[in-house]
């Protein structure tokens, strides 16, 4: 079976979502039905598990490419289960969770979940999770990252993708909102890139669909303004976008 | 005059408003008055024992003196006088009396003539006569005894500085003052050593108010600091369980309110009609923020978040921009960093409440970071109506909100505030209120620099 799970890993498909398939693992029988029925609608094929037998189960049948894991499961939890997945597969994994505490988006974070969703959560916000992860999984260095380290340091800073924290060359914590945090980890995932106005607008939407309308001219002056007006790390590079400057080192 | 007395007293007990304080006043005053007694007592004793002593001795001397010179021949008299003369007294024989009864020692002298033909009669046999002299009559100290001799002639004794008497040694008041300084100092300690459990109910209740974790005190000491400790510290442990017990049903109520919420999120994809679409979205905004802000308050400033240092200015930039960004006005003025240690997504929490009212009652938050030298002060104004300050202590109550009737239009069920409070309070700092001169509301929020205890 781990041979099973470790080929379908990796998701050699084409660029439409319609022929991704989605696991869906919740005790809660009509939240399965509900975003199952979402997900179809928005072009994925969803298979459903209400516990850990039935999704290893699932597994085993289907070729899955993301899998949608309640926290809180009747037997094995999600944690644990997703720490076994870990074991034998790099299946990326969304983790939903009623609790919300910023410990338990870390733990699920530390046992290999690609990403937390806390509930209540909007359907949108799923979808766009679901393209953000699938998106990263198609280039393989950067599914990695996630995974393997969870600290970026460029010039001093640091960046703990964990705890989403930026702390600067003093130690100091810089709070970053949600836009100026995709938008950094855009930057520092191709670094002495020259990234246009348009990638940068959707990495940065694709992680958080809430209020992003503002033009990305001022998100980027904004994340200046945050990282100390050090208007060298990241360079506007005319008629073209943006250039992150800095040496980014992982781990 | 004696009531402006009495203030002052009253003042001054206010003042020492400690029980060690009072304590040591009351035992300080005490020992010193009775002390002052004692020492009068003693020392009036003490001048009594002297003066009968010095009577007594006296009248020997006299009575020697008269035997003396009775027995010799009229032309020596004059010279066993004068041999017998001795301490103070001085004697000469003469053929008339040179006292005169009366004058301004007269009470005094009567009363040693008294003593002396009480303790030796036989001096007064032929007549005595005890007063100032003839020729100095108003010199209270010089005393003149004249005794008649059976030849009627006279002894005349002046008796110098009759009054002066052996002063009370300094011994004695350094003893006592030395024994009342030793009371007193064991006094305090006793007060000290006695009181101290208290001083630690004290804090120990302040600690279960700041943390809402019952730290017990320690059930030792006297008897009766001992029942009050047991008393104490189970008071505290069925005050813990009361908040664990409500804490964990309003927690599960609102944890369990999650999963429907999240099963509407989903069903109003089929709503056709967009207009309604968007009004139970809005609505189900609304309940997720009121369950976000239970489980905040719930969470209190126990939040599982390290406190590290961070910029308060950041997360000011951030809550602002987020705000001008939904199309409210809102500015940020003053220092462009501003490094103190503590929670961020709890500050982020307090301040994104604090500038969320300014918006909602006041219509706009202008944000002001001051950096002073112990703290950092963010002042944020509103144009709202303010609040009276009678009404401060309500507004920071949970679930209280002071407008009613606006209710419906600003929404949230006044938890704000309260977790806003709870928050600056957990990182030893001060929220205070105040309505700007010129109308609005200013909350000013002080954090402190120094590192805070964990």
């Amino acid at each position: 079976m781990s041979r099973d799970v470790a080929q379908q890993a990796q998701p050699i498909k084409g660029l439409l979502p319609s022929s991704f398939e989605v696991l869906v693992v919740d005790d809660d029988g009509e939240i399965l039905i509900l975003v199952a029925k979402f997900l179809r609608s928005n072009g994925f094929r969803v298979h459903t598990a209400r516990s850990g037998a039935e999704m290893n189960e699932a597994l085993k049948h289907a070729p899955v490419d993301l899998i949608v894991l309640d926290l809180m499961l009747p037997g094995r939890n999600g944690l644990d289960l997703c720490r076994d997945l870990r074991r034998t597969s790099s299946i990326p994994v969304i983790m939903l969770t009623a609790k919300g505490e910023e410990t338990d988006r870390i733990i699920g974070l530390e046992v290999g979940a690609d990403d937390y969703l806390p509930k209540p959560f909007n359907p949108r916000e799923l979808l766009a999770r679901i393209n953000a992860v699938l998106r990263r999984m198609r280039s393989p260095d950067q599914s990695s990252f996630e995974r393997s380290g969870r600290a970026m340091q460029f010039a001093g800073w640091r960046l703990d993708t964990l705890k989403r924290e930026l702390t600067d060359p003093r130690g100091v914590v810089v709070d970053l909102s949600t836009g100026e945090y995709d938008l950094l980890l855009a930057f520092l995932e191709a670094p002495q890139r020259v990234l246009t106005r348009e990638f940068l607008l959707d990495a940065a939407r694709n992680r958080s669909i809430d209020a992003f309308d503002r033009s990305i001219d001022v998100q980027v002056s904004r994340l200046r303004r945050k990282l100390d007006g050090v208007d060298d790390l990241i360079k506007t590079v005319r008629g073209a976008g943006y250039l992150f400057a800095a040496d980014v080192t992982r781990g | 005059m004696g009531e402006r007395q009495g203030g002052v007293i009253v003042g001054l007990w206010r003042r020492f408003d400690s029980l060690a304080l009072r304590t040591t006043l009351v035992v300080l005053v005490g020992i010193g008055l009775v002390h002052l007694a004692s020492l009068w007592t003693y020392q009036h004793s003490l001048t009594r024992e002297l003066d009968l002593a010095n009577q007594a001795r006296l009248a020997d001397q006299l009575l020697a003196i008269k035997r003396a010179v009775m027995r010799v021949p009229e032309r020596e008299r004059e010279t066993v006088a004068h041999d017998m003369s001795g301490g103070p007294i001085e004697a000469h024989w003469s053929l008339s009396e040179h006292a005169v009864a009366g004058g301004p020692g007269a009470g005094e002298w009567e009363a040693l003539g008294r003593r002396l033909r009480e303790v030796a009669p036989e001096i007064a046999e032929d007549g005595l006569v005890i007063g100032a002299n003839r020729r100095v009559v108003d010199d209270p100290h010089l005393a003149l005894i004249s005794i008649r001799l059976p030849d009627q002639s006279w002894i005349n004794v002046s008796l110098v500085a009759w009054n002066a008497r052996v002063p009370v040694g300094h011994g004695t008041l350094l003893s006592t003052t030395l024994m009342a300084i030793g009371a007193i100092v064991v006094s305090v300690l006793l007060v000290r050593w006695l009181t101290q459990p208290l001083t630690g109910f004290a804090a120990a209740s302040k600690e279960l108010y700041r943390s809402k974790e019952a730290v017990l005190v320690p059930e030792d000491g006297p008897r009766e600091v001992r029942a009050l400790a047991v008393a104490f510290n189970d008071m505290q442990r069925r005050i813990g369980r009361l908040i664990d017990d409500r804490t964990q049903a309003l927690a599960a109520v609102s944890h369990d309110l999650k999963t429907p919420i999240t099963r509407l999120r989903f069903r109003i994809e089929d709503v056709a009609e967009p207009q309604a679409r968007a009004s139970i979205a809005a609505d189900l905004d609304e309940m997720e923020r009121m369950l976000d802000q239970t489980l905040a308050y719930l969470r209190g400033d126990r939040a599982d978040e390290e406190i590290k240092p961070i910029d308060i200015v950041a997360i000011l930039e951030t809550i602002t921009d987020d705000a001008s960004d939904l199309g409210h006005a809102v500015s940020l003025d003053g220092i462009a960093n501003a490094r103190i240690p503590g929670r961020r997504l709890a500050l982020k929490r307090a301040f994104g409440n604090l500038i969320d009212n300014a918006i909602k009652y006041g219509c706009q938050a202008q944000v002001v970071v001051e950096d002073r030298p112990r703290n950092v002060i963010v002042s944020i104004r509103d144009h709202g109506p303010g609040i009276a300050p009678e009404d401060v202590e309500r507004a920071l109550a949970p679930f209280v909100r002071l407008e009613p009737s606006r209710n419906q239009e600003t929404g949230g069920f006044g938890l704000g505030l309260t977790i806003a409070h709870a928050i600056v309070e957990g990182h030893g700092g001060s929220m205070t209120f105040a309505n700007h001169a010129e109308g609005g509301l200013v909350v000013s929020v002080s954090l402190p620099k120094a590192q805070l205890p964990t």
